[in-house]
């Protein structure tokens, strides 16, 4: 893991190697003194609201941007360097935010168009077969649903067979299926060793795709590690909830746990320090609260988030 | 009430923001009646006409009495903008032929021999020789008015015992209608309008949807884009053109040339207008909105081009105008290659198409933004 301020871990092969990058719009910072690194077969998500510089970062490792300031290599090849740019681009991936491919091509021609740019290219009837569009392999895009455009956007992305792949905001704007379906997809990726650089501003998927999650805010990223060291480290409590326990229900507590809140339709919510789950069980077992429905909620990476900045992220992607 | 007028707000938002709804609901028309307006309104315009008076005074190198009030009896008719060919020119034709190309104007040369006082104070006779481009569409009456003027011009000499003749001399030997004037010029409004827009949608378009960013990030270099999209408009102008002329050819038997100097003006209106697109699509990044500083382009240069109507049958300052358009040189050059059959003009044309066209596919080139900003 690492801590605020992003400071490599140390022992990666480095696929991605940043550091102290910085870049600048004028007088607006939009990346500020960043730095990370991603191992070979890792998947990486890079984790924060709109406007946190996610898609800057991302836009300049892919060589569409160029930094104000510090160090980002891909591959061990340099952003800044014109020679690198090509090498680059011959070997990775992406997917840009919002992406469509072109209106009027089938699913396939569409696939075929972006993997001729490349000298070597994928069948396109493997890659597919790899994002289910076997039925709509002939169905011109503009036909598509946004869960299926974004399949076709996937599979353009990996037509040339990358090393690594930028995925930035693959999922904004699905419903939750065709979310879920990308998921599934990334998974096989990770199965198949590619590494995997994903922007997202949804907690929930970086928590369940990612093996490393950066948090970013305002350009700096505030912190690094897994989900579950970022959670242990900054989510807080695990927190007991007795459904429809109700004010009444407060009396069957042991005096000496966490002060409860009632919340909702009545539901007990009651912060959860080391070795009180037990007791409190033992405690409510013989009282109308031991008829009750009752699960423990670990803290996510949405805890993390208000933990660290205050704030919270919704569904679009803006903090409250 | 109020959802009402939240809805009303909403369309004339909406509206207010999207410059092609502005354009073809507002400027549009408004350009229209300003251009109709402007050529076929008051009546005010004139034709060009060279005159070359070559009757000098033989102690000096002055015009005689009768043939400068020859040419003052065509001035005063109002129906001319007379050009004075020096008397000392000795091909006054090609004289002509090269500064009215210069300058945009029909090929119309009257010339007062030597002789013309001497002629008309002895015998009562004189000729002047009108030499007129048979193609051109205002030969007819511009004919009419100089025999009109002869006539009075005769009479008021000698009361009405003298005669002035016109021996019209044509200055191209086949004749043309109006559909072999105006199928050269359908052909350069369709590279136009596919050179335009379709560099203008594709761009725009394009980037709106993230295309050109996921491009940017392929083996793909931006020349090579650029090239792609002057091949696609190659490939369109090559299917446009068989399409216009086998009509033609069918329809109306226009036969059309198909020359050196076509081919190279295809090449250079496939290089040209996407040029012009990739400028406008620069300046403007929003696909409407780019694409209504292509119609506020290529409208106003299809009509002032030359596309429908001589450009000399139009008023000064639009003729003035039509010189600084792109598309004037591809339908003149057009015409001269494929249905005049002049290929010294044609050459003129082809090149100053060919500069155009390297000048605004480098500008339009260098614009483009193919990383991002």
């Amino acid at each position: 893991m690492t801590l605020p301020n992003g400071s490599p871990a140390a022992g990666s092969d480095g696929i991605v190697e940043v550091n102290n990058l910085s870049k600048k719009y004028g007088d607006k910072v939009a990346v500020n003194g960043i730095s990370f690194r991603l191992s070979k077969g890792e998947v990486f998500a890079f984790l924060g609201p709109n406007g946190a510089g996610k898609t800057t970062t991302v836009e300049i490792l892919e060589c569409l941007r160029a930094p104000s300031g510090g160090q980002a290599k891909v591959l061990d090849y340099d952003v800044s360097k014109r020679s690198d740019q090509a090498e680059i681009r011959k070997r990775i991936g992406v997917l840009p935010q919002d992406f469509n491919a072109i209106d009027r091509l089938t699913v396939r021609e569409n696939i075929d168009y972006f993997g001729s740019m490349y000298d070597h290219h994928l069948d396109p009837d493997q890659l597919i077969e790899l994002v289910d569009l076997k039925d709509k392999r002939d169905s011109q895009f503009k036909t598509l649903s946004g869960g299926l455009k974004q399949r076709v956007g996937l599979a353009v992305a990996l037509v040339n067979d990358p090393s690594v792949v930028f995925l930035d905001e693959p999922t904004t704007g699905l419903d939750p299926r065709a979310r879920r379906d990308v998921w599934s997809i990334i998974e096989q990726l990770k199965h198949q060793g590619k590494t995997v650089f994903l922007t997202t501003h949804y907690m929930e998927e970086a928590e369940y795709l990612a093996d490393t999650v950066s948090i970013i805010d305002h350009g700096q990223i505030v912190a690094s590690g897994t989900p579950g060291e970022l959670i242990d480290s900054y989510g807080g409590k695990k927190t007991l909830v007795i459904r429809e326990g109700g004010e009444d229900g407060l009396k069957y507590l042991p005096s000496e746990i966490s002060k409860p809140v009632v919340k909702n339709a009545g539901d007990i919510h009651i912060p959860l320090n080391n070795g009180e789950l037990t007791n409190i069980l033992i405690a409510i077992g013989q009282t109308p609260l031991g008829n009750k429905e009752i699960e423990v909620n670990r803290p996510t990476l949405d805890d993390v988030f208000l933990n660290l900045t205050g704030r919270r992220v919704s569904e679009e992607g803006e903090v409250a | 009430m109020s959802r009402i007028f939240t809805i009303v707000r909403g369309h004339v938002r909406t509206w207010f923001r999207s410059r092609s709804t502005i354009f073809w609901t507002l400027l549009f028309p408004i350009l229209l009646i300003v251009l109709f307006g402007a050529i076929f309104g008051n009546g005010n315009t004139k034709f060009d006409l060279y005159v070359q008076n070559q009757d000098l005074v033989t102690s000096a190198p002055t015009p005689t009495q009768a043939s400068l009030g020859y040419v003052n009896a065509l001035n005063q008719t109002g129906a001319f903008n007379l050009h004075m060919v020096a008397a000392e020119t000795a091909n006054p034709l090609a004289y002509v032929r090269d500064d009215a190309q210069l300058n945009n104007r029909g090929q119309r040369l009257v010339i007062i021999p030597v002789g013309f006082q001497n002629n008309l104070t002895a015998t009562g006779k004189a000729d002047i020789r009108l030499y007129l481009d048979q193609s051109d569409q205002a030969s007819g009456p511009l004919s009419g008015v100089v025999s009109a003027v002869s006539s009075q011009y005769a009479a008021r000499f000698s009361n009405s015992t003298a005669s002035v003749s016109v021996q019209q001399v044509p200055i191209i030997a086949h004749s043309t209608r109006y559909i072999d004037f105006f199928i050269p010029g359908v052909i350069g409004m369709t590279l136009l309008t596919s050179g335009i827009f379709g560099a203008v949608e594709t761009n725009g378009r394009y980037r709106d949807l993230k295309i050109i960013k996921k491009l940017a990030t392929t083996p793909l270099s931006k020349i090579e884009w650029i090239l792609g999209m002057v091949g696609y408009q190659m490939f369109l102008a090559a299917i446009s053109i068989t399409v216009i002329l086998l009509f033609g050819r069918v329809v109306f038997g226009v036969t059309a040339t198909i020359d050196i100097y076509t081919v190279a003006l295809v090449v250079a209106a496939a290089l040209l207008f996407p040029g012009i697109g990739m400028v406008l699509a620069n300046f403007v990044k929003e696909a409407d909105g780019a694409e209504a500083a292509a119609n506020a382009i290529t409208f106003p240069m299809m009509f002032l081009a030359g596309t429908f109507w001589p450009t000399d049958t139009m008023p000064t300052v639009l003729k003035v105008i039509a010189q600084y358009l792109p598309l004037t040189y591809i339908n003149n050059g057009l015409r001269d290659a494929m249905i005049y059959l002049e290929p010294a003009q044609a050459l003129t044309n082809t090149v100053i198409a060919l500069g155009l066209a390297a000048f605004f596919i480098i500008v339009g080139s260098v614009l483009m933004s193919w990383k991002e900003e």
